[in-house]
């Protein structure tokens, strides 16, 4: 299997320890990540402001990589979200794909989106491509002293039409699946599907803190030992953020936030530094004490 | 008004005024009468009535004048005309002076109750959903798309060709009777006229309401869907829920006499300020009908038409939970009422978190994550920018990256075993240049 890498803004500078982990697994299952440095922001910012300069921006990134003829592999959910519908918006519309290639300075019929390359999250590659058997075939070190909380997040799920209704928005499972292979159990808990706020952080902080502080509770009453995610954006309000509610609220939760792929690098016998735990803001060496 | 409602039967006929009175006293009203709209007036102004049923036609003092007098002096009273006529052209007059109904002679006990009743229900119905916004602050309206021709609070017509128009019930009117158990449709080739009876519904403990006609002529096809399954009614009153299909011989003239969809917002918005419900809308001279017609043609925003306001969205929304500023359903139809203005150049419409929650929830349809990005997408053209994004455009288009990688950064990375990023401008800045993106930019700076 071979992708090419699409980092997206935040990965590289927020969550380093979501990147480290990630190349970490790839490389022990095989799977071949190509740095292309020709990948900018994906354009999800400017979709609400600006539908053209989002449309030209993702557009841009998937002329990149179907040069390369490479499938994208992507960290954020954002990233994949507007990847994947720009994807789909150029393959199925000949008049605007033929507008944007234009307006990139390419040539008629020379990109055909779509089928030509997918555009796939590195937690979906993990559950479709490299599949639940050879995971489990290949775990060293399983996790089933602890109970985690899965975070799926927003854009890795919706707007499903995107996605085809690969699976139910309001009730995922692809996750939860990929936890349990580690030997970790994942527990439910009450509005699973809560965003995580990062969407407003900007606009208002202290409507996003309020929000993230919501899903703190409910993962802290299912009594789970860490919350297992797989979005930058969601780490920044989990992660990074959680000190800071704490603050605002007088509120513990010293709640470790972990990247699927920091998990899925634990159990398959890779050393924890590795797999950048150390940039993790609330510490997981409690976490790890039980795992390892 | 409860269940039970203190009514004044206003008629100079004493065989009616007497037959009235015994009805509507038999179902538990308390009932006072007058022979003339003066004697009433002088009631009116001594005693506190819910609902008055009047007849339009007095010698002196008209049912029309008297209606007049009461919307000014007590607005909140529930007007029913009783009419010998049956035209529509007095009784849409009436309505768009805030009559609730009215009723044709001869009627019968039950058909006055019938409609009395649904007078008491939409008071009751306004009453729970104001108490409901008071406790959820989701706002209440009802629903009203602006392609089609109203007889208000009872019945539309869509014209579908020159000559045939499609008739149903509307809202307000759905919404009053309750669950609708049976509906008795016409015959076909049955000749109605505008205003008069084309069926009639029975709702819960066998109550009658019989549904006016809004356009007159030949009926050529009836929805026989009602009759396997009436609960459509309720359910989709606009579109599966039409009744049925007349043939006109003069349709434009009779869709004259109704109100159109538009004309009918400025209705709706004029009566709520005459009922001193300001606090849904207040600059009435301000509204843009095309509005709606604009965020439907950006992306995203094609479906918002096809609203029916029944809140999932807002009752889904995790925003609005923690901020009632945010109210999906409200910025919707206050998008569809043509509040442009209000809506681009408010804080709200920015507080979107694209979950996409009530996209997926969504009964009709409607991409409510797109259409609040075609809204904003519309403000930002008119120079309605939040700052947050001025700034986070800004650095895009400097940086091609949200988060701007610098050599610290690339050393950092670089020690952790990462590969190195590109810095510097990139692609993004050329892109929002020619898209006309920094030109918003700078002007906002």
């Amino acid at each position: 299997m071979r992708y090419a890498l699409f980092l997206g803004c935040t990965a590289p500078t927020k969550s380093r320890n979501y990147e480290l982990a990630t190349r970490e697994v790839a490389r022990v299952l095989g799977i071949e990540l190509v740095d292309l440095p020709d990948f900018e922001c994906c354009g999800f910012p400017l979709k609400s402001v600006h539908h053209e300069s989002h449309l030209l921006m993702a557009a841009r990134n998937l002329m990149v990589a179907e040069r390369e003829e490479l499938d994208v592999c992507v960290l954020c959910s954002a990233c994949t979200g507007t990847l994947t519908e720009v994807n789909r918006q150029l393959a199925h519309n000949d008049v605007l794909r033929e507008q944007v290639v234009s307006k990139l300075g390419g040539g008629k019929g020379e990109y055909v989106f779509g089928s030509a390359i997918a555009v796939k999250h590195v937690v979906r590659i993990l559950y479709e491509n490299v599949g639940l058997d050879t995971l489990r075939s290949k775990i060293q070190k399983p996790a089933s002293a602890i109970t985690v909380a899965a975070h799926y997040g927003c854009h890795y799920l919706r707007p499903s039409e995107i996605y085809d209704d690969c699976e139910d928005p309001e009730d995922p499972h692809s996750l939860d699946e990929l936890i349990e292979v580690t030997g970790a159990k994942s527990v439910r808990y009450s509005e699973r599907e809560r965003c995580c706020g990062a969407g407003v952080l900007a606009i208002d902080e202290e409507i996003a803190l309020s929000l993230a502080q919501k899903k703190l509770e409910d993962v802290r009453s299912s009594g789970a030992h860490a919350m297992v995610l797989m979005c930058p954006f969601c780490g920044v309000m989990y992660d990074e953020n959680q000190a800071r509610i704490e603050a605002r609220s007088d509120a513990t939760y010293n709640l470790p936030v972990l990247y699927y792929p920091q998990l899925l690098g634990i159990a398959l016998g890779i050393d924890p530094k590795s797999l950048g735990f150390r940039l993790n803001r609330v510490k997981a060496d409690k976490f790890l004490e039980r795992v390892i | 008004m409860n269940d039970f409602a203190t009514i004044l039967v206003v008629d100079d006929e004493p065989g009616i005024l007497s037959s009235c009175e015994v009805a509507l006293t038999r179902s538990g009203h308390k009932v006072d009468t007058a022979s003339s709209a003066e004697e009433a007036v002088t009631r009116i102004r001594q005693e506190k009535y819910d609902a008055i049923v009047t007849d339009l036609k007095m010698p002196r003092l008209s049912g029309m004048d008297l209606l007049r007098i009461v919307k000014e002096e007590k607005p909140e009273t529930d007007v029913i005309m009783i009419t010998g006529y049956g035209t529509i052209q007095t009784a849409v007059e009436a309505m768009k002076l805030g009559a609730f109904d009215y009723i044709s002679k001869p009627f019968t006990p039950n058909e006055l109750r019938s409609v009395v009743t649904r007078a008491i229900e939409r008071r009751r119905l306004t009453r729970e959903e104001r108490a409901k916004a008071r406790r959820t602050r989701v706002a209440f309206e009802y629903v009203m798309p602006d392609d089609l021709y109203y007889l208000p609070e009872h019945s539309w017509a869509r014209m579908i060709t020159e000559d045939v128009a499609e008739a149903g019930i509307d809202d307000v009117f759905q919404k009053t009777i309750g669950v609708v158990n049976r509906i008795e449709l016409p015959s076909i080739g049955a000749e109605v006229e505008q205003g008069s009876t084309f069926a009639q519904v029975y709702g819960a403990g066998g109550k009658v309401y019989k549904l006016w006609s809004p356009v007159g002529g030949r009926v050529v096809e009836v929805n026989n869907l009602l009759t396997e399954d009436s609960s459509v009614l309720n359910t989709d009153p606009y579109r599966k829920g039409w009744i049925v299909r007349i043939q006109s011989s003069d349709l434009r003239k009779d869709l004259a006499n109704l109100i159109d969809g538009d004309a009918l917002i400025h209705w709706w918005v004029k009566r709520e300020i005459v009922e001193r419900k300001t606090s849904k809308y207040v600059k009435v001279n301000v509204l843009d009908p095309e509005f709606k017609h604009d965020i439907a043609k950006e992306p995203g925003g094609e479906n918002i038409k096809v609203c029916f306001a029944c809140g999932i969205c807002t009752a889904s929304c995790p925003i609005r939970e923690i901020d009632s500023r945010y109210n999906p359903r409200k910025i919707i139809r206050m998008a569809l009422l043509g509040m442009k203005e209000r809506v681009i150049g408010s804080d709200f419409i920015w507080l979107c978190s694209s979950c996409y929650i009530c996209t997926e929830r969504c009964p009709q349809g409607v991409k409510f994550t797109e259409v609040i990005n075609a809204i904003k997408n519309i403000a930002v053209k008119e120079g309605h920018v939040h700052p947050s994004f001025v700034a986070q455009m800004d650095i895009l288009a400097k940086n091609s990256r949200l988060y701007p990688i610098d050599d610290f950064d690339n050393r950092k990375r670089e020690s952790l075993g990462l590969p190195k990023l590109s810095t510097g401008e990139g692609s993004a800045g050329e892109i929002c240049r020619a898209s006309g993106l920094l030109d918003i930019v700078k002007r906002k700076n």
